[in-house]
């Protein structure tokens, strides 16, 4: 069929008063694609319908704005209460579990967690290093009582050969 | 009935405004060209607005143009309210005009079509006639009014 045929059908009449059968809805989307003629007569009809509508409108009374505006603020609210109520059950059954036993705390602290194992090799270490220390001790003491023996010699020594 | 869509994000304040002062008054024109009553079509067009702003957001988009689409889904909400009271009734009250240009046959397809969004096949069979008939007068009926339009 020729598309000025098709335009002068009232297809797109049945289109755009929402009537059309799905069939026809599919063939007029169609036609829209592949003909540029068709597709500029039907956004021509679709604004005629707008100018028609423009044509019947009647103003709404004051204030009705502010209606509107708080039942959408009211919807969006309710939906955000919703949105968090209904979060825990949307997570996985791992994450909601774990969810459910711990309540999340922001704060810094100042201790850490060691494995207990850790205190006998403490102990150990800190043993060791106070053997260490009286060795050391020892060891200096020793060495410093060696050197003023030495030292005596010496002086002993450079007298008898005087 | 396709669904509704619009190419603004939903609920953002100004967006409400600009879809409001667009479209709130031919909307409430329609409403009670159905409904036939001033106070209850501007209880409709709150009920109807609210609902489109909110719900548009998340349906998906389709070819209608956005007014096509508004006028789709408020004939969908008002289909239950005005289905026992429609009988292929007459024209709208105040129709301003448009309306009187169409002979009585025209006016009341077109009106049921419109309206109240009676298919083709149904006003053939409650008219007695060929759905052709029908589809035909319903595109003089709307070319008519495109054309005292100057269109």
């Amino acid at each position: 069929m020729e598309i000025k045929s098709i335009i002068e059908s009232g297809l797109m009449e049945t289109y755009v008063m929402g009537i059309a059968t799905e069939e026809e809805v599919q063939q007029v989307l169609l036609l829209k694609k592949e003909y540029p003629e068709f597709k500029d007569a039907l956004a021509s009809l679709e604004l005629d319908m707008e100018v028609l509508a423009q044509g019947m409108a009647i103003a709404p009374p004051p204030g009705t704005l502010e209606k509107v505006e708080t039942e959408i603020h009211e919807i969006q609210r309710r939906n955000q209460v919703v949105q968090k109520v209904a979060r825990p059950n949307t997570k996985p059954d791992g994450e909601d579990s774990k969810e459910e036993k711990y309540i999340e705390v922001e704060a810094e602290s100042n201790q850490m967690r060691v494995n207990k194992a850790w205190k006998w090799i403490f102990i150990a270490v800190f043993i060791l290093g106070k053997i260490f220390l009286a060795s050391a001790i020892y060891f200096y003491l020793e060495n410093r009582q060696a050197r003023e023996e030495i030292k005596e010699l010496k002086i002993e020594l450079k007298q008898k050969i005087k | 009935m396709p669904k509704a869509v619009l190419n603004i994000p939903p609920a953002e304040p100004k967006d409400i405004r600009w879809f409001y002062d667009k479209y709130a008054a031919m909307l409430l024109g329609y409403i009670n060209g159905i409904v036939q009553d001033h106070r209850k079509s501007e209880d409709h067009l709150i009920s109807i607005l609210t609902s489109f702003t909110a719900e548009f957001g998340m349906q998906e988009r389709s070819q209608l143009s956005i007014w096509l689409e508004l006028r789709q889904y408020a004939q969908s909400r008002l289909a239950l309210i005005t289905q026992e009271s429609h009988s292929l009734s007459p024209a709208p009250v105040n129709s301003n005009g448009n309306l009187d240009l169409l002979d009585d046959l025209q006016k009341q397809i077109f009106c049921a079509v419109y309206y109240h969004g009676k298919s083709i096949s149904h006003l053939a069979t409650t008219l007695g006639s060929e759905e052709d008939e029908i589809r035909n007068q319903l595109k003089l009926s709307i070319d008519k009014m495109r054309r005292s339009r100057g269109n």
